[in-house]
């Protein structure tokens, strides 16, 4: 055996986890539900077996290289291990960590350090910009007209997928009908929006995402607003782990777009059409689920809907299985990223649904994409497209202040 | 791609097997942290790991270990700390999660048959969506192969009221040493999917012939062979398991001052009530429970928890016992809010862990009656360490204990130091009545007790018809030579050499013999001083490596313990 010196790991020093490799029990708890290792059926890609690298790393038996560095990329960051973990060990925070040390070490995968390169010179992900980003509003001009940057109590936070992937374009359409239909008063950041700053995590920048979140937040702090509602659950957890402001104000509400949507319900304020029979899952966002623990309400609106029947999947709520694309799996392997998809596909496949509903929007693109690769007849939905399109005709405005 | 590779990748698949480093270094543990030290007696880490699925391709890997006289230890998911799915001279892993199929459920004849890699959370789902549960399974059971704990026995959630896990294995089929396949007791399975059955047959024929010439019954009497021997005699393939249909269950928890109290209610409850589960929490453990601190009926008091499993009426009156008995005892109903958290906390017994970081574990089974002696004596022993005890209670009027030591293994010497602990408990209990609840690797010496006379003698007599070349997870249970590291024979080399050479200088003079003394001091070499002395040192140093290479394991742990145990008084630990 090799015998090395002791190697430091500063950011586990700084960020406080040096502990947390020999707080491991080894159970194996989190191996057995890790989408990446179901794929891949080898220890050294689940997170036990990575506790046990990083470990090794530590005690100088073995290198912090490439190969160690790709393997704590093969993640989705998805919160499952954390979930199940015996000793309490908030795995997603190690793994986010243990990137960071990847990144100072300069052994990051080319697709994550153009992640971090466009993040800066962009403020997107993908290289777009902001301009791009007020180009879902094509078609919904009349609806959002005076929105942007007006002063009001409600902020819809669109996020980088939702305004910048045209294929999820409809979910803000969907979103600001809404809105538009419960009467609500709300505000856009429209081409002012920039990302919240979750994938400088995943890429190993810890220390700028509160900058990110600030450059959003300071705008609705000026526009007076209380309560923000998302279309992508990660954005809500990146602000609540990492924004000193969201730490600090306690007045501010950051709430899911079903959270927000079965809210107007329960005030009456949404009312809906009977639909033709259609069956539909719900597949559980990891974050909404594991991390917000925003299970019910999604389930909650499409029990309102008359005509639509929820089925459940298995596993679903906070066991449910990841869609594949989160923690920039996506980006680093999209193969192995497609597979974890098509496992989730499958697990659909075996309900009576025709359709599967969600509510994140890197979850709509996996199951698009696993849809071509697998064949599988299934729509693919967000809850704001399922409810939009439910929505009874607007009544009077009378009516409905009635 | 080394040969070895290509050649095992022929035989298994190439996807399912890897000798990189890292691979064989992560399967290569169990849930416990060993001291460096212990790599001077059991090697680090398997040379290849593979990952069979199929049993003709496990039957072809067997055959090829034995034509290179290469060790294979079998592997559930590694979730035990007995040591009984480590390395102790490299070789293969066979690492047998792969293979986990249901194979055959029946509920007339209360029979499941499953592949050995699946697990009991998974066996479980499964049973209890069509209504049924399994009498025992493991407080592992959320990541543990049904494999692993019949390989190993024991006792697990069910045992209060159902014994342990091996009165639940019904049939057993299995890859012998030799590479032929067996199957023993009843293994239930579709004939019309059984592709295996005339190659099952020509082993049975096989084993026959060798458990008759050791004047043991047939292979459909013999399952013994299999359950709790660690994987030494074969490869567990197939189970066959008892199933029961699920009832009401109903989960209670009481809290005492003293482990007295607890015990006399327990007692009670288990000859009244016959509860399908129960176990304690000491003082020690409960106060470390962080989630229990603003709990003062629960936080550092004796926990009494468990479950009835009955049905709904007989429990109605259960339930009242069971709150007469312990009020009657000193102690403290809990509400079914906190019986419920307990009942989900029986599988999580290692969160305890949290307070080390790490932990060296001593489990042992004692009568029930000497228990609270037991854990005040085990107390006092560990005096200076932090220790958290929880236990079991079982239909036989015994417990299991788990003294959980918390240490952290990064303070290299004090860790090593302290490693003797468990083995200090093992000794403790065993005057007490007491016997270690597991072989594995750690506890050989103890096998004979373990097992009984008889049925540890058989065993060994199998063990050598069966596994002549002991390639069959070697040294576990039956001992054996361990590998030797650098340090051990360095030690071995300089307390000979160094023994003789004080012994020779000293013990001449001491007696007065002053021509042994001038024979000695003679130089051998007129070119320069090599007296003879020198020459025999060397020699016995030699001898003294020797040795440490013929050492078995428990001789090495027989030196070992009391060194280590010396060195803890002294830094009293």
């Amino acid at each position: 055996m090799v015998c090395l010196e002791m190697t430091k790991l500063d950011f586990l020093e700084k960020y406080k986890q040096e502990d947390e490799p020999y707080v491991c029990a080894s159970c194996g708890n989190c191996t057995l539900v890790c989408p990446v290792f179901h794929e891949l059926n080898w220890e050294s890609y689940g997170p036990r077996g990575k506790l046990h690298l990083v470990k090794s790393v530590i005690e100088g038996t073995s290198e912090f290289g490439q190969d160690l560095a790709d393997k704590i990329f093969l993640c989705n960051l998805c919160e499952h291990c954390t979930f199940v973990c015996t000793t309490g060990i908030s795995l997603d925070r190690f793994w986010e960590v243990v990137r960071a040390e990847v990144r100072e070490r300069d052994l990051l995968p080319a697709p994550a350090k153009f992640v971090l390169k466009s993040l800066k010179e962009r403020g997107d992900p993908m290289w777009m910009g902001s301009a791009d980003r007020l180009l879902w509003m094509e078609g919904v001009e009349e609806l959002v007209k005076g929105r942007i940057l007006k002063k009001a109590k409600v902020a819809y936070f669109l996020g980088c997928n939702v305004s910048l992937k045209s294929q999820l374009h409809d979910v803000a359409k969907s979103m600001v009908k809404i809105l538009d239909y419960a009467g609500i008063d709300y505000t856009l950041l429209g081409d002012k929006e920039v990302c919240c700053g979750a994938p400088l995590g995943w890429a190993g920048n810890l220390k700028d995402i509160n900058e990110m979140a600030e450059k959003n937040l300071e705008i609705m702090e000026q526009l007076g607003v209380e309560t923000i509602v998302f279309s992508c659950p990660s954005c809500i957890q990146t602000w609540s782990e990492y924004s000193e402001r969201v730490k600090k104000d306690h007045n501010i509400e950051l709430l899911t777009a079903s959270q927000f949507i079965n809210r107007l319900i329960r005030e009456k304020r949404l009312h809906f059409d009977e639909q033709p029979m259609i069956t539909t899952t719900f597949h559980d966002p990891c974050i909404s689920a594991r991390v917000l623990k925003a299970t019910e309400e999604p389930r909650e609106i499409i029990d309102e809907i008359p005509g639509v029947y929820n089925v459940e999947m298995n596993p679903s709520r906070q066991n449910t299985r990841c869609c594949g694309s989160h923690g920039l799996l996506d980006v680093v392997n999209p193969v192995l990223s497609a597979k974890i998809a098509e496992r989730r596909l499958r697990d659909v496949t075996v309900t009576p649904a025709t359709r599967v509903v969600t509510e994140c929007p890197r979850c709509i693109l996996a199951f698009d994409l696993a849809k071509f690769t697998t064949n599988y007849d299934i729509q693919v939905q967000d809850i704001t497209q399922l409810v939009a399109s439910s929505l009874s005709p607007k009544k009077e405005e009378g009516d409905r202040n009635r | 791609m080394s040969s070895e590779e290509l050649r095992i990748g022929d035989i298994v698949g190439a996807d399912n097997v890897s000798t990189t480093p890292e691979t064989c270094m992560i399967y290569s543990k169990d849930v416990t942290s060993l001291p460096d030290l212990v790599h001077q007696i059991v090697s680090p880490r398997f040379d290849v790991v593979t990952q069979p699925v199929d049993v003709p391709s496990l039957q072809n890997l067997i055959l090829y270990a034995i034509e290179n006289r290469i060790p294979v230890v079998p592997r559930g998911n590694g979730t035990s700390g007995w040591g009984g799915a480590i390395p102790t001279r490299g070789g293969f892993c066979i690492a047998l999660s792969g293979m986990s199929e249901i194979l055959y459920f029946n509920e007339f004849e209360s029979a499941v048959t499953v592949e050995t890699g699946i697990t009991w959370r998974n066996l479980l789902t499964f049973l209890e969506r069509l209504g049924f549960t399994l009498p025992v399974y493991p407080s592992s059971a959320t990541a543990a192969t049904v494999g692993g704990f019949v390989a190993s026995g024991g006792l697990g959630i069910g045992s209060t009221r159902n014994g342990d896990i091996l009165k639940q294995v019904l049939g057993i089929e299995a890859v012998l040493p030799n590479g032929k396949l067996v199957r023993l007791g009843q293994v239930l399975l579709d004939s019309k999917s059984d592709m295996l059955s005339e190659r099952a047959k020509e082993g049975n024929e096989w084993l026959s012939k060798q458990l008759s010439a050791a004047g043991l019954g047939t292979p459909e009497q013999e399952t013994k062979l299999f359950t709790g021997t660690y994987g030494t005699l074969g490869i567990i393939t197939k189970v066959t398991l008892k199933i029961i249909p699920k009832l009401q269950l109903v989960p209670f928890t009481c809290s005492f001052d003293s482990m007295e109290d607890l015990v006399r209610t327990a007692d009670r409850i288990l000859s009244t009530v016959k509860p399908y589960y129960m176990r304690f929490l000491t003082n020690e453990y409960t106060s470390k429970l962080g989630n229990l601190k603003a709990r003062e009926n629960e936080n550092g008091k004796y926990i009494l928890t468990g479950a009835l499993l009955d049905t709904i009426y007989q429990n109605e009156d259960n339930v009242e016992i069971i709150k007469t008995t312990t009020e009657q005892e000193n102690g403290f109903v809990l509400d079914d809010k906190r019986a419920l958290y307990y009942w989900d906390e029986r599988l999580y017994p290692l969160r305890i862990k949290r307070h080390g970081p790490s932990i060296v574990p001593a489990e042992m089974l004692a009568p029930l009656d000497m228990l609270p002696e037991i854990l005040e004596k085990t107390k006092y022993e560990l005096r200076n360490s932090n220790v958290a005890i929880e236990g079991m209670l079982n239909n036989d009027s015994t417990a299991s204990f788990m003294v959980w030591i918390l240490d952290d293994e990064r303070k290299k010497f004090s860790f090593t130091v302290g490693w003797y602990r468990s083995f200090q408990i093992a000794s403790l209990a065993e005057r007490f009545g007491g016997r270690p609840y597991a072989v594995g690797l750690w506890n050989g010496r103890h096998a004979k007790k373990y097992y009984g006379n008889d049925s540890y003698n058989n065993l060994k007599v199998m063990k050598k018809k069966l596994d002549p070349n002991n390639i069959m997870n070697p040294v576990k249970v039956f001992g054996g030579r361990v590998t030797i590291g650098r340090v051990s024979m360095l030690s071995g080399f300089l307390i000979g050499f160094v023994g003789v050479l004080v012994v020779g200088w000293v013990g001449p003079r001491f007696l007065g013999l002053i021509s042994l003394i001038q024979l000695l001091e003679t130089s051998l070499l007129p070119s320069f001083y090599f007296p003879p002395l020198a020459l025999i040192a060397f020699a016995a140093g030699l001898g003294g490596l020797l040795i440490t290479r013929l050492m078995t394991l428990n001789q090495a742990l027989a030196m070992g313990i009391p060194v280590l145990k010396i060195l803890g008084k002294l830094l009293r630990r």
